[in-house]
């Protein structure tokens, strides 16, 4: 393997800079396909269903959920990732975080407002969203805080906050060294971005304090929003829902899906911003580990969600699982299992740990995986409750599909943004990792 | 006539001896500004606190109580019988109390940090772009010509680049 060279400090300005400043032809024209796909497959349908009404998504009796809430549960599972492992890493003080995280963080930002407006999209009526926060009005009905879904606008919120937050406050002095080599409006907007920031002594000790009690803050917190997005659904008493064991399932799967985005974003930005130099294979190497833990300990909660079911001798429940393992949808349970629980088991091999490329793959297939969980939740349990004569088949119609589409390019929009006006990598971070000129040489 | 010294140097350990040398002969006003967080910084300039966890504790402490009494509050306000459940039911009231508690303790971590960092900066104060790039910078305050002569010589003792005079702009921000 060729050993990459380390870069000085003024290096690592000069890389990170050009990332914010250089803009090529390739960059232009991978946000416009993705603003236009998103516009074409995202917004004219979601524009098209306003106007016509939810009954084009094929969600209907006894399948009331359907692919909004799969790709609702899907981004908020892809928004787990990036800030608590990131807080994570950073208590415990994980060198190989730095290079990472700045990016991994944008990515939960982002993802949180597409499972936004994924559950916008689900509410059909979406001018009515106002009625799910808590403000006087004339009609003196508040909303029920009793509910799942209340408890999801406030974890969302306070996750949305908290994210946005860490990622900036960490994001300060790099603001700062930005401002000091950009001109025209650049220079206004980091001017405004870095608060004056001079990197003394008070101030690096001020933020030191304040990330780490932010980084405690959001742990939690994070736990605390797929427990609350699981509740949504095991707090019904839908066979096949209904299960105590939903809150550690859906985070592990949402931290698995979230790492393994982080993957593929890594891939992304090390290949088109040649930041070779700075997400290096260890990052892979260390990623992949995770990624093989995590696959373990999700194939493990599936199996535990399969002999609850098995063993709670409930003819309901019973008829969910044989109809998840070897009805109508049996194909994507099982495609499920090889994604997600098979192939990651591949990365016990360093070798496929290191090879890039290999990474790449594996990560898109979890997330494929990961996606047909979330749709899996909702179909077969809904398709299979109490009454034989209630039973029914839910497939996504086009709309569904293309919103979903549209979707991923909205997000790809968002982030090709972002790298453009937020350093995607952490540049003071980065330079705690070098040999710093301390020392006489 | 008070001046501010700013001296530059390649290398954090020649700060750190400059800014040590600086604070054993009585300069009280000494920023260390450095492209990273120093190690060793408070071996040499003194052990530093801060507010921000106080503001951390209460922000958690009225989100907490905000976020319950937002739940049990509306719940009185609109009464709606259920199946003979309690009005203000505990568990999941507490769900509400937990995330909101949360909120504002990261909104109070913000404001904390803010407040204590003395960020934004309102007014104009000196700083030099080489230190957010590789280089490490002393800036002292010194209130006559003889203490600026002898900040001078402790800090191109201590292997300073270069050193530059700049005009006093009021009192600094020098917090311990």
């Amino acid at each position: 393997m060729r050993q990459l060279k380390k870069p000085t400090y003024a290096q690592v300005n000069d890389d990170i800079v050009r990332t914010l400043v250089e803009t090529g032809p390739r960059y232009y024209l991978a946000l416009g396909t993705a603003l236009l796909v998103s516009i074409v497959l995202f917004f004219l349908p979601w524009y098209y269903q306003l106007r016509t009404g939810v009954g084009l998504a094929g969600m209907n009796q006894p399948n009331v959920w359907g692919s909004y809430l799969a790709n609702f549960v899907f981004w908020i599972g892809l928004s787990h990732s990036g800030t608590l492992l990131s807080a994570v890493l950073h208590i415990t003080q994980s060198p190989w975080r730095k290079a990472i995280y700045r990016s991994a963080e944008a990515m939960t930002l982002f993802a949180l407002i597409i499972a936004s407006l994924c559950l916008f999209v689900h509410l059909g009526r979406s001018w009515f969203l106002h009625w799910a926060l808590p403000y006087p009005n004339q009609m003196e009905l508040w909303p029920n805080f009793r509910s799942p879904l209340l408890f999801d606008v406030m974890a969302i919120t306070a996750y949305l906050t908290g994210s946005s937050v860490f990622l900036y406050v960490g994001a300060i002095p790099d603001f700062a060294a930005v401002r000091d080599r950009v001109c025209g409006w650049r220079k206004n907007l980091y001017t405004l971005l870095s608060l004056g920031w001079r990197g003394t002594d008070m101030e690096w000790h001020r933020l030191g304090v304040a990330y780490t009690f932010l980084a405690v803050l959001i742990i939690p917190l994070a736990v605390s929003v797929h427990s609350v997005v699981s509740w949504d659904f095991a707090m019904s008493i839908v066979p096949g829902l209904h299960h105590t064991v939903f809150a550690p399932y859906f985070v592990v799967g949402a931290i698995y899906s979230g790492t393994a985005g982080i993957v593929t974003m890594m891939f992304l930005l090390r290949k088109y911003f040649s930041l070779e130099s700075y997400i290096t294979t260890t990052h892979f190497n260390n990623l992949g580990k995770l990624l093989l833990l995590l696959s373990l300990l999700w194939a493990y909660i599936n199996m535990l969600e399969i002999f609850t079911g098995w063993y709670s001798g409930s003819s309901a429940q019973i008829e969910t699982l044989n109809y998840k393992l070897f009805g109508y949808y049996a194909p994507l349970f099982w495609g499920m299992v090889l994604f997600c629980a098979i192939i990651p088991l591949a990365l016990i091999v360093k070798k496929v740990r290191t090879s890039l490329i290999t990474m790449l793959i594996i990560s898109v297939l979890i997330n494929i995986g990961m996606y047909i969980e979330r749709l899996l939740i909702l179909t077969t349990s809904l398709s299979r409750k109490y009454l034989p004569d209630y039973w029914g088949i839910y497939t996504p119609t086009l709309v569904e599909i293309s919103i979903f589409i549209g979707s991923v390019a909205l997000f790809i929009c968002f982030f090709l943004v972002f790298v453009k006006i937020v350093p995607s990598v952490s540049m003071y971070e980065v330079k705690e990792t070098l040999d710093t000129p301390d020392r006489r040489r | 006539m008070a001046a501010e010294l700013l001296g530059l140097f390649s290398h954090a350990d020649q700060a750190l001896k400059a800014a040590g040398g600086l604070r054993d002969t009585g300069f009280q006003e000494i920023s260390l500004m450095s492209p990273t967080p120093l190690h060793g910084v408070e071996q040499v300039l003194g052990r530093k606190t801060s507010a921000i966890k106080r503001f951390t504790f209460f922000g958690m402490l009225t989100g907490l109580l905000a976020g319950f009494l937002l739940a049990a509050g509306t719940a009185t306000l609109y009464l709606l019988p259920t199946g003979g459940r309690p009005i203000i039911p505990i568990p999941p009231y507490l769900v509400i109390s937990y995330e909101v508690g949360i909120l504002f303790a990261v909104l109070a971590t913000l404001f904390g940090f803010l407040v204590s960092a003395r960020l934004p900066a309102l007014r104009e104060r000196h700083y030099t772009p080489e230190t957010h790039i590789d280089r490490f910078g002393i800036l002292v305050t010194c209130s006559s010509e003889q203490d600026a002569e002898r900040a001078r010589t402790i800090i191109l003792a201590a292997g300073a680049e270069e050193i530059r005079q700049l005009e006093y702009l009021g009192k600094k921000s020098h917090e311990q």
